[in-house]
Formats: structure tokens, C-alpha cells, sequence
């Protein structure tokens, strides 16, 4: 794994193609919570090297080159980590909306995003064992992992 | 027709409950990421011979499995404490509409109709 400047994305991209590594097997986008980790992975065809390619991008200004004209496959991977994620690649040759029809919705793939099913389903885990008033006590409300507290509907 | 000989034992074809080891501890429940596990149950009081104080203990009611929302990554199997839960080969559970891939304590453990 190779960690970059966002700012350097394009210049260091370019260099690895140079180097050999010619092949985009994908580019992705995860977010770290804190920022957003833009991915590439990248293959030398001739030797089978491959390495993956790391720049952080600030969640709240999402800007970084776009690969295109370096690697033509970078295309639809630049759509759907756009509408996904939320970054703009400057320079795609072709801006539009891959996957998503709403042009409004928020970038599904952002932790701050909702999901509107664990916000509308009430979660099976607030029962409580032994049903809710075992022992003449109700137990410490549980939440589920990993969903924001604002997000989770009240059980019936 | 069966091919069940060819599968192996442990391939994430379907959970099986054995009920009188699930302790209605709810682990699976609170775990599964698909929020496709769900559980009741009431707590009893009951008293051992020579014990100074009666056990408060759950009882299990009601457990299902949602097999249309289930993504057979098996979390409920690992967290079960107590091997109430585990992988079974079967694979014939199509349902003809929704409501069939809920399946229940009697279709989990086995005890009833296997459809
Ligand atoms: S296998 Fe995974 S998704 Fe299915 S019931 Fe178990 S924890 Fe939930
Ligand atoms: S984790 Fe095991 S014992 Fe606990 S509720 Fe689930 S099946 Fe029952």
C-alpha cells in the first residue's frame, strides 16, 4: 500500500504507469469517519505486481483529479465513487450519474448518511431477555452497533 | 432428488435452532448485521432443591429467522454461546411468497413441517 497527497493523485498515478503499472482493477472510496480514504488499485500486467494507492480527501471538500485520461477504466468507477461518496473528480470526461437516478440524494456510501431501512425498522435487539419485565425490571436500553442513536426507530 | 451428500456438512446452506439449548440471551439477536433474527421469551422463577433463592430463568416463546433478508454470514452461529445455532446443508426452503422465508422454531429445529 502506498499512501499519497491527494493533490499529488494524478502526478503519482501517472509515474506508477510509467513504472509499469499500466492496469486499473478498481477505485474505490471508504469513509474513515474522520476523512475519506481514496483507493486505486493498480497492476503491472507484466510482472503481476499490484499495489494499492491511498490519498486521504477531507470529507467536507471532496476534490481530487480525475484518472481518466490516464486510465480510461477509471470512468465508471470515478461515477459511482462520485455519487457514493461525495467527491468531485476534476477533469471526468463525463460527470454524470451512474447508479443513482435522485441527483438530490445525499452520497448513500457516507457513514453520516441515514439508511432509510435502520432508521424505519424498529431493531429487533430492544427486546429485552425474558421479555420486558423480567424480574419486575427493565434492562439497560441496548442500541444496536455501528447505527447512530438519532437513527434508530422506537419499537412498537 | 437430494443432493445433500455432495454438500459438505458445514456449507451456509440453513441455521438450525436446537431450542432447548438457546437460552433467549438475545447475542444473535443484537448481533446479525441484517437485523433478520427475532426473539421472545418470559422469565420464570424457579427454585433447585437445597438452592437459598429461587433463579430467575428465560423462557423461550417465539424465534425466527428471516431468510429473505439473511445474508448467510453466519455472525449468529459464531456469537451463540451456546451451540444452539449451527450451519446446516439444506437448501429446499423456497417459499412461494414472502412470509414462507420467515421460518419459525418449529421449521428451525426441525420439529415440524419442513416447508
Ligand atoms: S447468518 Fe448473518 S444475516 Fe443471517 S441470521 Fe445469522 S447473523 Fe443474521
Ligand atoms: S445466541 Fe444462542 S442462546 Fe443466545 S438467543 Fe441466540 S440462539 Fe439463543
Amino acid at each position: 500500500m502506498r499512501t499519497v497527497e491527494s493533490s499529488r493523485w494524478w502526478e503519482e498515478l501517472s509515474a506508477l504507469a510509467v513504472d509499469g503499472f499500466t492496469y486499473l482493477d478498481y477505485l474505490t472510496a471508504i469513509d474513515r469517519g474522520t476523512h475519506l480514504d481514496l483507493v486505486a488499485h493498480v497492476v503491472n500486467p507484466d510482472t503481476v505486481e499490484h499495489l494499492l494507492v491511498v490519498a486521504a480527501l477531507p470529507g467536507d471538500s471532496a476534490v481530487v483529479d480525475s484518472l481518466v485520461p490516464l486510465h480510461a477504466g477509471a470512468n465508471w468507477h470515478e461515477r459511482e465513487a462520485a455519487e457514493m461518496f461525495g467527491i468531485t473528480f476534476t477533469g471526468h470526461p463525463d460527470p454524470r450519474r451512474l447508479l443513482l437516478r435522485d441527483e438530490s440524494a445525499a452520497p448513500p456510501l457516507r457513514k453520516s448518511t441515514p439508511l432509510p431501512a435502520r432508521v424505519d425498522t424498529p431493531w429487533p435487539g430492544a427486546a429485552t431477555a425474558g421479555g420486558d419485565d423480567a424480574a419486575g425490571r427493565r434492562a439497560r436500553r441496548q442500541l444496536p452497533p455501528g447505527v447512530p442513536a438519532q437513527w434508530v426507530a422506537e419499537g412498537p | 432428488m437430494s443432493h445433500n451428500d455432495e454438500i459438505p456438512a458445514a456449507a451456509h446452506g440453513y441455521i438450525a435452532l436446537t431450542p432447548a439449548a438457546c437460552t433467549s440471551c438475545m447475542l444473535c439477536v443484537r448481533e446479525c448485521p441484517s437485523w433478520c433474527i427475532t426473539l421472545e421469551s418470559h422469565a420464570v422463577q424457579t427454585s433447585e432443591p437445597g438452592a437459598r433463592r429461587p433463579t430467575t430463568v428465560s423462557v423461550l416463546d417465539a424465534f425466527t429467522i428471516d431468510f429473505g433478508l439473511c445474508m448467510f454470514c453466519g455472525i449468529c452461529v459464531e456469537v451463540c454461546p451456546f451451540d444452539a445455532l449451527e450451519w446446516t446443508p439444506r437448501f429446499d426452503y423456497a417459499a412461494s411468497d414472502r412470509s414462507g422465508l420467515v421460518q419459525a422454531i418449529d421449521q428451525l429445529s426441525g420439529s415440524g413441517d419442513q416447508r
